[in-house]
């Protein structure tokens, strides 16, 4: 479909916005060091000894019960210390449930959100009934609570190995039949450097997710799991754009050398990669300063990804092609 | 340009019945967005089964299902997810606890009879137990009121802990109650004949208050003919001696009594029993709704249970609903300013694809979430993508000189295959999370393969039809609606 109009381009002389090749030292080194940065805050994270982990997991991953209360407040909520809070818990006489060890709530985690307008208690695995146990004992301490305001979530603990399981394989399909694709309508090279700058994007969104693990004690969810689901597609979808039009290159200006065709294709789809990225990012930064909580640190992630993948399909990418290409000559 | 006006008729129509549509048929709200209860039952091998297969998931589901509908929660839903798991959802039910105890049990009912020779122990076992499971309750009730109960008589709990063989290392009092209660349950259990019949054999089961005491309730139960002809053959056996029908639920004594001499010639006849052990209305009922139930073949643990409040789901929609809403006015803003009169085309385009979405999530139907309104936003983006390579090669076109919808057709064809391999890449990945993902990753996944197949139909017909078909209006067809004139090349080049 693109024979009729190649030879009014072939004659045309595509105007360099951006001279990639020349940079492409430069490009790797920003990536390198980000990337470097992104491991070393995994690695400090697996180091403390409170995680123990790349990441810090969240309730979705280890197990355990998260009560969250809306307390009502009129004026001003009346003045509530979280310690008070985990005081009645850890003196709390749990009912029992029939063949099961009862839970030990001897450290509680209270948490006050929205200046103290809501109460967050993460505890070990409750049944139900253990659960409603726990908020009926704390309503005379930090109550009257919003009816209707409450959120109670128990993850049994080999809910969370089944779902780091599913996911990772689910990645690894992702991976695979992207891989597939791209070997099957490009060749093995394109489809080896989409999977290049997909690893660099989803490395660094983990990196950055680790070292706020470590800093600000942020814990990754399941919801982080399909972002990072999401940043493996969409790094693909911008790569594959401007590998299509580095392809298109090669075929309308066979005798240029490689790194102008890579130059020229890049320079044609910036205003495009630039826009696209823009326009989905508005929608993201609009998720994270208007959505709601649930949803803050995904649209974060999101919208980190999207930036990095922006970089990764204009400049990793294909500045790793030119390498590639000329090592070959 | 009749072929487009064709196009353009089909699109119109397709919108005009998208919108009835979705007058008619409201969107389904997950329970992050309406408040409600979702349990997660996980299904275990146990005895001769290994491994629990489709059948296997099949006949507790059944049961499972008829313990549900017996609950009386309006639109509850119960669905099989992955191989082993059972999901129950329970719109608008803020406290889960009774499904949970109603869910988890087997709910295995058998009708026992005491062996021969053991009354005076069996009768001061159930002594005990009774005696024992006051003073527990009477201390769990302290307890809880924040009194500091009396101490215990430590030597007669020792000499009864040693009669029985217990060691007595638990940690509290209340512990070494409870750990003497449960010997005494097993060492009950001991001294019974095996099951003559089981709840298998039900075919009715229902409760009502006894007449001296409307606060307490018996459960009658109704056998089917060989259930009938059981109880008669197991209530002769006893009758008139001091050995007591038992009855067990789970491996727990939960009643017991006696036969009468009267019965001795031919067994209590005509398949109707009652359970009378000291049951509120509200555990009557929850026995009942499991007998009705039947027994489960395979034992089940709940998992998971998440509970949301219907203020916070209402206080998440109505957020995310402005975030999408002003991300997306954003967008349009963007497109005009960008791209002139045809972003102006593909902000319609772009409309209709928000439009048909959500006729697809009410046909299908999805289940909105939170991630799926998520999922939405992002597919969105990959929309505008989509919309943006056309353009940019449309202008390419028109920067080199050539005619207005010679340039259109070229930019459609050209980004043709760049679109394509895009929303194909992530459509590879969205099937990947579709059917190896769950909870959550599905719905994401749902939605925003959905808004990618859409956005391919979008940006290749609706985008293209409604340009075209302006095209056919000559104050329209000018360059300059396209770029900055500036932009274009001199006639003369």
């Amino acid at each position: 479909m693109t024979e009729e109009s190649s030879s009014a381009q072939a004659g045309t002389v595509l105007s360099l916005r951006w001279s990639l090749s020349s940079m492409r030292h430069r490009v790797w080194l920003i990536s390198g060091l980000v990337v470097l940065i992104s491991l070393l805050g995994l690695l400090l994270s697996w180091l403390d000894p409170g995680i123990r982990a790349p990441l810090r997991p969240g309730l979705d991953f280890t197990g355990g019960t998260q009560v969250q209360l809306e307390r009502r407040c009129d004026d001003a909520c009346a003045e509530l210390k979280a310690i008070a809070v985990s005081d009645v818990i850890r003196n709390l006489d749990l009912p029992q449930e029939e063949g099961q060890p009862l839970p030990n709530l001897g450290a509680p985690r209270v948490q006050l959100l929205d200046g103290g307008q809501s109460l967050l208690l993460r505890l070990p695995t409750l049944s139900a009934a253990q659960g409603q146990a726990v908020i009926e004992a704390v309503e005379p301490v930090a109550g009257p609570f919003l009816t209707g305001g409450q959120s109670v979530d128990t993850i049994g603990p080999s809910l969370g190995k089944q779902l780091l399981r599913s996911s990772l394989i689910s990645l690894l399909v992702a991976f695979s039949g992207i891989a597939a694709y791209i070997s099957f309508r490009y060749d093995r090279r394109y489809a080896f450097l989409a999977l290049v700058a997909l690893a660099h994007d989803v490395a660094i969104v983990c990196g950055v997710f680790a070292w706020l693990g470590v800093l600000l004690q942020l814990e990754v969810d399941s919801l982080f799991a399909v972002s990072l689901l999401t940043i493996a597609g969409y790094s693909v979808n911008d790569t594959v754009v401007v590998f299509d039009r580095i392809r298109e290159r090669s075929k309308d200006a066979a005798d240029l050398p490689l790194s102008l065709q890579v130059d020229q294709a890049v320079s044609a789809t910036l205003t495009r990669t630039l826009y696209t990225s823009g326009t989905t990012l508005l929608p993201l930064l609009a998720l994270v300063f208007f959505g709601g909580a649930t949803l803050y640190w995904f649209a974060i992630a999101l919208a980190l990804g999207v930036v990095v993948g922006s970089w990764s399909s204009i400049a990793l990418a294909p500045s790793l092609l030119t390498l590639w290409d000329r090592s070959r000559d | 340009m009749a072929r487009y006006q064709g196009w353009f008729a089909l699109v119109l129509a397709l919108a005009i019945a998208a919108g009835m549509f979705l007058v008619r048929t409201p969107l389904e709200l997950g329970l992050d967005l309406r408040g409600g209860s979702q349990l997660t039952v996980e299904v275990k091998p146990a005895g001769d089964i290994t491994r629990v297969g489709a059948e296997e998931m099949e006949a507790v589901k059944a049961v499972l299902d008829r313990r549900v509908n017996g609950l009386g929660v309006a639109e509850s839903t119960l669905q099989t997810v992955g191989e082993s798991q059972l999901v129950l959802q329970l719109p608008g039910e803020q406290d889960p606890t009774a499904a949970a105890r109603v869910l988890g049990d087997t709910a295995l009912l058998e009708f026992r009879a005491q062996k021969p020779d053991s009354e005076a122990e069996f009768r001061g076992l159930r002594q005990l137990r009774s005696q024992v499971e006051a003073i527990l309750r009477l201390r769990e009730d302290q307890i809880r009121r924040g009194e500091i109960p009396e101490p215990l008589d430590l030597d007669q709990l020792k000499s009864t802990q040693e009669t029985l063989g217990l060691d007595g290392q638990a940690s509290s009092e209340e512990e070494q109650l409870r750990e003497l209660l449960k010997k005494v349950d097993s060492d009950l259990l001991m001294m019974l004949e095996p099951a003559a019949l089981t709840g298998k054999q039900l075919v009715t089961a229902g409760r009502q208050p006894l007449q001296n005491n409307p606060n307490s309730w018996e459960v009658t139960l109704n056998f089917d003919g060989e259930g009938a002809e059981a109880f008669a053959d197991l209530t002769k056996s006893i009758a008139g001696t001091d050995r007591l029908l038992a009855i067990t639920l789970d491996d727990q004594l939960i009643s017991a009594a006696s036969v009468g001499p009267q019965f001795k010639s031919a067994g209590i006849s005509g398949g109707a029993a009652t359970i009378s052990g000291n049951f509120s209305a509200e555990t009557a009922r929850e026995l009942e709704v499991k007998l009705r139930g039947g027994s489960l073949p395979l034992p089940v643990e709940v998992i998971e249970v998440r509970t949301i409040g219907p203020t916070l789901g209402a206080e998440n929609i109505r957020r995310s609903l402005v975030a999408a809403l002003s991300g997306l006015a954003l967008v349009a803003l963007f497109m005009v300013v960008a791209y002139r009169l045809p972003g102006a085309v593909a902000v319609m385009a772009l409309s209709l694809y928000a439009l048909f979405n959500l006729a697809v999530y009410a046909l299908i139907p999805v289940t909105l979430t939170l991630p799926g309104i998520a999922g939405f936003i992002l597919s969105i983006g990959m929309a505008v993508d989509a919309n943006v390579l056309i353009f940019e090669r449309i202008k390419d076109e028109l920067r080199r000189g050539n005619t207005l919808i010679r340039s259109i057709d070229t930019g459609f064809s050209e980004a043709f295959s760049s679109i394509v391999d895009g929303h194909l890449t992530t459509l590879i990945s969205c099937a990947a999370l579709f059917f190896l993902g769950t909870g959550l990753v599905k719905g994401f996944a749902a939605t925003l393969g959905i808004g990618v197949l859409l956005s391919l139909f979008t940006a290749l017909t609706c985008t293209r039809t409604l340009l075209r078909f302006l095209m056919g209006y000559a104050g329209l067809r000018r360059a300059s609606n396209f770029l900055p004139t500036g932009q274009l090349p001199s006639p003369t080049a």
